[in-house]
């Protein structure tokens, strides 16, 4: 015990010094160090403390989304243009796999799960490995991961079987869709498929879940909000290693509206399939590409929307092992078939001539008696005396009203309709830049130059030119200080949709309907209703129209113009038994860049039947002549209408 | 001369000599430490409610573990408080020979069979070699200053000193245990500014360990690898990696905001989000169950503990006493604040318990026979003073 005492001499000498130290900052020290410490922690409980406890909460309170099955697509008459289906995959969620926690031999019990799923789903089981730990390494184990995508039902059933014995694995079901219709309905539906990185954000404030897919294109985009319905969740509460400790709430998803179209399947195949088979080869070179509307003038219905090449949409969903396919087609820089060419703009040509010819009747310039001997050109002669010849497309070599000028296409009668010819006749305006102005005017009364607003995205507003839009454009680099002026010849290139006259075939049909339905502009639109889960109607989309301002007797003598061109004018194969046709052939010269040569665009536009107009049609071949090529097939697509469309 | 002289006495005295000196015992001190403990056992008990549902009185029930290690520790601080701490410093060096031999042999062990691990596995108890050498660094320290009249204004002094704490901070370095090698130093620090060393050199150390910093990086980033195979063998050390539990940590301190979500009411904690709740993160329960406000009174206790042992400083009877009283200060500053920081997520996770509070039987042990060496500080100051 003795070292219990207080009997040991200290080493000697100590007590000559007596303790000196500065023993201040020993305590500066303690309450400095504390201080750093209070104040990180208020900041962490009392600044941010609200948000941590928001992040306690998601921490343990999981809301899964359960979605709601996405709404139907039909057409018409009801038939299914799409199917729900559920895409398998096999997920792991890292956490949840057996642990060094659990288990002493947990790699070992990991590496047989992996083997399992290698066998079922043939992702190899180094992959899924080397996917858990990154997933793990990142720090997100509690993050399901996708080990196989796109499994066959047959996988699907193994794995289901299996999955109870491989903790963390499971079976996942994530809507899909696939679309049956054909690879004809392709640009008008769209496709669903999983959501951008930079959209996830938006949507996640909209209630998406991460996994639910998203209309990305044609109606799966457009009428997004009706078909995707409203995500029921069930709320639960559950600790860090997966266990469910208690429900808390739920709520049943409630299925998306169906879309019934306007567009009638049967017409839509046959005139894809038409198309394809007569895109026109000729001396001015070989097409790839064409487009037709088919509408009802006085609804705005659209009947059918066809841009050929078609695609098969279905290549989203089977993107894994479609991949070389998909890549061909968002490369293809021939035929672009994944734009929509019934929405893309192109010269509209002599079918222009409605527009050129309805302005001069309205504006008074000319009118239903007003006749011109046409030859073989107009000669105009310039301020500085020196003639200009402006060439029609042929010698007519007679005299003509505008009915003979619209049914024969007479270039030289819709020049001097538009610009006059500078001496005995007026143009449009008492000048040459007033012409250009009026008659962009009356093209913009017809749709030109703006979207139609169908229910589609990503339609081209097509371009009219005017003098303030050369002024505009004309100038810069590359351009001579004369350029931006408006020169007779804009009136003369514009009176025939040449130029820098740009318009999509769905205008095109669009100022048809309107000579067809006595005068007024429709919207067009592909969505007829839409439908609840329970088959009630939850709207339907009436249609929208805007008066052009024509008199009747201007749409009359129109009309009889169109009438005499498929009766013994440019449009004569249009010509089909069962109905009287009108309509307005187009050729529309203009430079290609890849054959590096002028060729021409082929056009037809028309409607039937002459005395009640029901339907629009409006064909459109990239490379052909209009009333060689595009007048036939519209003819055979009105012969199909009236005999298979039931309306 | 002094009381010591009459020490001397021999055994007949003995007996009594055990009633004696209590009246200068430290009991604010003392119980301060209790009532940290208390806190503990109640936040074990909390944090240990999903792991263990057996009977209180239980070994098998950490609280009860606890209660036995405290008790133990208890007893250790009182036989520790009788000990005259010159008995210490006088066989300084031996303790520190033994404290690097310790630390050598875990080296040695850890290579041939446990790969990295800080302890000695004895049957249910595990003996950390680096907590006995912390203390046997602080006694020599205090011995080696004490026979140079206590001072460090002189250079040579100052280096050896450094050199006594080196080879110490170093093999724990490697351990590697960043946060005790950390601990180490600051204890050199504490110990040579009260000795008196000269700013002015202390100012060139320091502008010296800046100019290497960059290269002990390299190092340490090397060290840092080791570490996560550490992390794999030891896993109840950051079971999902050393950003899962940071996060986790980060939730439950925020979430507690100033009032805490109440006592076996955090959920970060009792639904197992939180790992290792009870020992090196069981200020996380703390913050998350009792808020600012618990986390605060906790605070102040450690400051008040502190505060006293800076008053055994003050009162040291000799230099040796006063610069032993500092080194334990140190040490039980510093691992109090790095184990907090790194539940605030200031400082990279270690591996340092809280003191006093975090379940574990050595740490606990330890920590009270170095409050014993206060007390023993403390009763014996008067004996100097006297003359």
């Amino acid at each position: 015990m003795s070292f219990m005492d207080e009997g040991f001499r200290a080493p000697g000498g100590s007590s000559r010094n007596r303790p000196h130290g500065n023993l201040g900052m020993l305590r500066i020290a303690v309450l400095g160090l504390f201080l750093i410490l209070a104040i990180r922690l208020g900041q962490m409980q009392i600044v941010d403390g609200a948000n941590y406890a928001k992040r306690s909460e998601q921490n343990h309170i999981y809301q899964k989304n359960v979605l709601p099955t996405r709404g139907l697509i039909t057409d018409r008459n009801g038939e299914a243009l799409v199917q729900n289906v559920g895409v398998y995959s096999a997920s792991i969620l890292p956490e949840a796999l057996p642990n060094d926690v659990q288990f002493d031999d947990w790699k070992e019990m990991r590496y047989r799960i992996y083997l399992k799923l290698e066998e079922i789903t043939g992702t190899s089981a180094l992959e899924i490995q080397a996917r858990v730990e990154d997933a793990e390494d990142a720090g997100q184990g509690y993050i399901a991961i996708k080990a196989a995508d796109n499994l066959t039902k047959e996988q699907a059933l193994a794995l289901d079987e299996v999955a109870a014995e491989m903790p963390g694995v499971s079976l996942a079901i994530t809507p899909g869709r696939s679309y049956i219709g054909g690879p004809e309905f392709s640009h008008i539906l769209g496709y669903i498929g999983p959501q951008f990185a930079e959209d996830a954000a938006r949507l996640d404030g909209q209630g998406y879940e991460f996994n639910e897919p998203i209309g990305k294109d044609g109606l799966e985009a457009r009428y997004e909000s009706d078909l995707r319905g409203t995500v029921g969740y069930s709320a639960v509460e559950q600790d860090a290693y997966g266990r469910q400790i208690a429900a808390l709430q739920s709520k049943d998803p409630v299925p998306g509206n169906s879309l019934v179209l306007a567009i009638d399947a049967g017409l839509q195949r046959y005139t894809a399939e038409l198309l394809e088979d007569t895109l026109p080869s000729s001396e001015w070179g070989t097409s790839n590409v064409g487009a037709a509307v088919v509408m009802d003038p006085n609804t705005g219905e659209v009947l059918a929307l066809v841009s050929i090449p078609t695609y098969d949409n279905n290549i989203w969903a089977e993107s894994k092992i479609r991949s070389a396919e998909l890549e061909a087609l968002a490369n293809d820089s021939t035929t672009y078939a994944l734009t929509n060419k019934a929405l893309s703009s192109a010269a509209p040509g002599s079918t222009f001539k409605i527009v050129t010819s309805s302005a001069g009747l309205e504006e008074g310039n000319i009118n239903a008696g007003t006749s011109f001997y046409v030859g073989c050109n107009l000669e105009v002669k310039g301020v500085n005396n020196e003639i200009y010849t402006y060439k029609d497309w042929r010698c007519h070599n007679m005299t003509m009203d505008v009915r003979t000028a619209l049914a024969w296409s007479s270039n030289v009668f819709m020049f001097l309709t538009a610009g006059g010819d500078l001496t005995a006749t007026r143009g449009l305006g008492k000048d040459i830049e007033e012409s250009g102005a009026i008659l962009a005017t009356w093209a913009r009364r017809f749709g030109y130059g703006k979207t139609t607003g169908i229910d589609l995205y990503g339609e081209d507003p097509g371009r009219i030119p005017d003098p303030g839009w050369k002024k505009r454009t004309y100038v810069g680099p590359g351009f001579n200080a004369g350029d931006s002026e408006w020169l007779l010849g804009d009136n003369y290139n514009t009176a025939i949709g040449q130029g820098d006259v740009l318009a999509t075939p769905l205008q095109v049909a669009r100022m048809t309907a309107a000579i067809a339905n006595g005068g007024k502009l429709v919207t067009p639109h592909i969505v007829n209703e839409v439908i609840s889960p329970e088959g009630e109607t939850v709207r339907t989309i009436e249609p929208e129209f805007q008066d052009v301002g024509l008199s009747e007797s201007t749409i009359r003598v129109i009309r009889e113009g169109m009438l005499g061109s498929v009766a013994y004018g440019a449009g004569e194969l249009a010509q089909i038994p069962n109905a009287s046709v009108a309509g307005k052939t187009g050729t529309a010269e203009f430079y290609d860049q890849k054959s590096d040569r002028w060729t021409q665009h082929a056009w037809f536009t028309g409607f039937a039947p002459y005395d009640k107009p029901e339907v629009v049609v409006t064909v459109y071949f990239d490379i052909g002549i209009g009333g060689t090529h595009a007048a036939p097939v519209a003819g055979k697509i009105l012969e199909y209408y009236f005999e298979n469309v039931k309306r | 001369m002094s009381s010591v002289t009459y020490g001397y006495g021999g055994s007949a005295r003995s007996s009594a000599s055990v009633w004696r000196g209590w009246d200068r015992f430290d009991y604010v001190m003392a119980l301060t430490a209790v009532v940290l403990v208390g806190v503990g056992l109640v936040l074990i008990y909390s944090g240990s409610l999903s792991l263990y549902d057996g009977p209180m009185t239980s070994f098998a029930s950490p609280v009860f573990k606890q209660v036995v290690f405290a008790c133990i520790g208890i007893a250790a601080m009182l036989v520790v408080s009788k000990i005259d701490y010159h008995y210490l410093t006088h066989y300084a060096w031996v303790l520190y020979g033994l404290g690097i031999l310790s630390l050598l042999a875990i080296m040695v062990m850890g290579q041939s069979a446990y790969g990295s691990t800080r302890w000695f596995d004895l049957g249910p108890v595990q003996i950390q070699p680096s907590e006995f050498a912390k203390l046997a660094t602080i006694l020599a320290l205090a011995r080696y200053f004490s026979e140079h009249g206590g001072d460090a204004k002189d250079l040579k002094t100052l280096l050896i000193s450094l050199a006594i704490v080196s080879p110490v901070a170093g093999l724990v370095f490697i351990q590697p245990d960043l946060g005790t090698s950390i601990v180490f130093f600051a204890i050199w620090i504490g110990i040579v500014v009260v000795a008196g060393a000269n700013r002015s050199h202390l100012l060139v150390m320091a502008a010296m360990f800046l100019a290497v910093l960059p290269f002990l990086w390299t190092f340490a980033i090397a060290e840092y690898q080791v570490d996560r195979v550490a992390v794999l063998v030891d896993s109840e050390e950051d079971p999902l990696g050393d950003g899962y539990n940071v996060n986790q940590s980060k939730i439950a301190v925020g979430s507690g905001q100033i009032f805490g979500k109440g006592f076996t009411n955090g959920d970060q904690t009792q639904l197992g989000y939180l790992k290792v709740a009870t020992k090196d993160f069981i200020f996380s329960l703390l913050s998350e169950e009792f808020g600012f406000v618990g986390c605060m009174v906790v605070m102040g206790l450690f400051i008040l503990l502190l505060m006293r042992g800076v008053r055994a400083a003050q009162i040291a009877g000799d230099p040796a006493g006063q610069l032993v009283a500092v080194g334990i200060v140190m040490l039980i500053l510093m691992q109090t604040f790095i184990n907090i920081a790194v539940n605030l997520s200031i400082f990279p996770v270690t591996g340092i318990p809280l003191p006093f509070i975090s379940q574990g039987g050595s740490s606990l042990v330890s920590i009270f026979i170095s409050l014993g060496i206060l007390q023993s500080i403390v009763m014996r100051h008067r004996a100097y003073r006297q003359t």
